[in-house]
């Protein structure tokens, strides 16, 4: 606890309202949807340069 | 209450808990003692539950994989257990919960319609096309997180709360993984919402006796149970009295 | 990311059990109505069981009854 202190975190966590949930909530979507297509592009690249 | 101590150690020191109470107590007492011993032990609960708000606790509910208690020779708990330790350590609003619960099904209504010609679902006939494809307004975006706020409705809300909220999802029937002593299988989320409504012992916790629901229906409290088969069900109850 | 030395001692991945939804989605609906008219058969016995109680209660108290007259 000392530690955490001295580096500044207090050990106290700010609680978090209904709205910055969703938003969170909707964060995560998005980023699990983009490393699904960058998922797919690299299939993508990968077969092009393979063609190659 | 603002703000709470990132670490466990107060909230577990029943003599210095100032939180909120359910039913008159320390939410953590809902969990036995050795489990929560095992939980805050644990390399999971240590290096990733540590400092978590109700927003951050999402990053690491989307990621979980399977519902489950304890497991093993050890008797580790799973993440699973130990997020909804964290969740009785945050005590989040009745709305916080309903949105882990709901989030995403409204997102569904559209991909339903977008859906709704070539979803494979031509071989069943008209009433069951209907069931199926309602499926996808009721599901949630990210279904063990959904799992985390019914284990934790059912453990801290009020009866009728419990029931009226728990019962839409019985119409749920997402695949789960579920880790058991040794080894992990298939249950599905209306399943996993029955056991919650009907057993005593869900995930190496012992749950609070609810009270039957035929008594909370007598006292008004609550509108009988429809199920979504409904008119097929009656006619089931017909064939089987005539 | 999973967290589980044991498991990976174990040769056990909790990974392969599938939890894919939709993949059937007509056989998934099927078993899902098996599962919820089983639940609803449970209710109805329930409803039942008690039923079948009262009346018996209600038929002591009236042996009772007549056995004071």
């Amino acid at each position: 606890r000392q530690h955490l202190v001295a580096t500044g975190q207090s050990g106290e966590v700010k609680r978090a309202t209904v709205h910055e949930v969703r938003e969170r909530l909707a964060w995560l979507k998005r980023k699990r949807e983009d490393e699904k297509d960058a998922e797919v592009v690299d299939l993508g690249e990968r077969l092009a340069v393979r063609q190659e | 209450m603002a703000a709470h101590q990132a670490d466990a150690k107060r909230m577990l020191d029943d003599r210095g808990y100032t939180g909120t109470l359910i039913r008159g107590q320390n939410p953590a007492l809902l969990f036995e003692k050795a489990v929560r011993d095992r939980i805050t032990e644990s390399y999971y609960w240590k290096e990733q539950c540590f400092g978590l708000n109700a927003a951050t606790l999402c990053d690491r509910a989307v990621e979980l994989t399977f519902i489950g208690g304890t497991y093993g020779v050890a008797q580790k708990p799973t993440p699973f257990l130990c997020l909804a330790f964290k969740m009785l350590q945050l005590t989040p609003d009745k709305e916080v919960v309903e949105a882990y619960l709901n989030w995403g099904s409204e997102v569904f209504d559209r991909k339903a319609e977008d859906d709704a010609e070539g979803d494979g679902l031509e071989q069943l006939d008209g009433g069951e096309v209907d069931h199926a494809r309602r499926q996808k307004t009721i599901r949630a975006e990210f279904k063990y997180l959904r799992a985390l706020a019914a284990f934790y409705i059912r453990l801290t809300w009020e009866p009728v709360d419990i029931f009226k909220t728990l019962e839409p999802l019985l119409e749920d029937r997402s695949r789960l993984r579920q880790r058991k002593r040794d080894g992990v299988d298939l249950t599905f989320m209306d399943e996993f919402i029955d056991r919650l409504l009907t057993r005593d012992r869900v995930c190496a916790t012992t749950l609070w006796k609810l009270p039957d629901r035929g008594m909370l229906q007598d006292l008004d409290m609550l509108e009988e149970y429809v199920s979504p088969l409904g008119e097929e069900l009656e006619e089931l109850d017909r064939d089987e009295e005539g | 990311r999973q967290w589980d030395d044991d498991d990976i001692a174990a040769g056990l991945d909790a990974l392969d059990v599938d939890d894919t939804d939709d993949v059937d989605p007509a056989a998934e609906y099927l078993e899902w109505k098996v599962r919820e008219l089983r639940r609803a058969k449970r209710a109805r016995e329930k409803v039942e069981a008690a039923e079948r109680e009262r009346e018996e209660v209600e038929r002591r108290r009236n042996l009772s009854e007549a056995e004071r007259e």
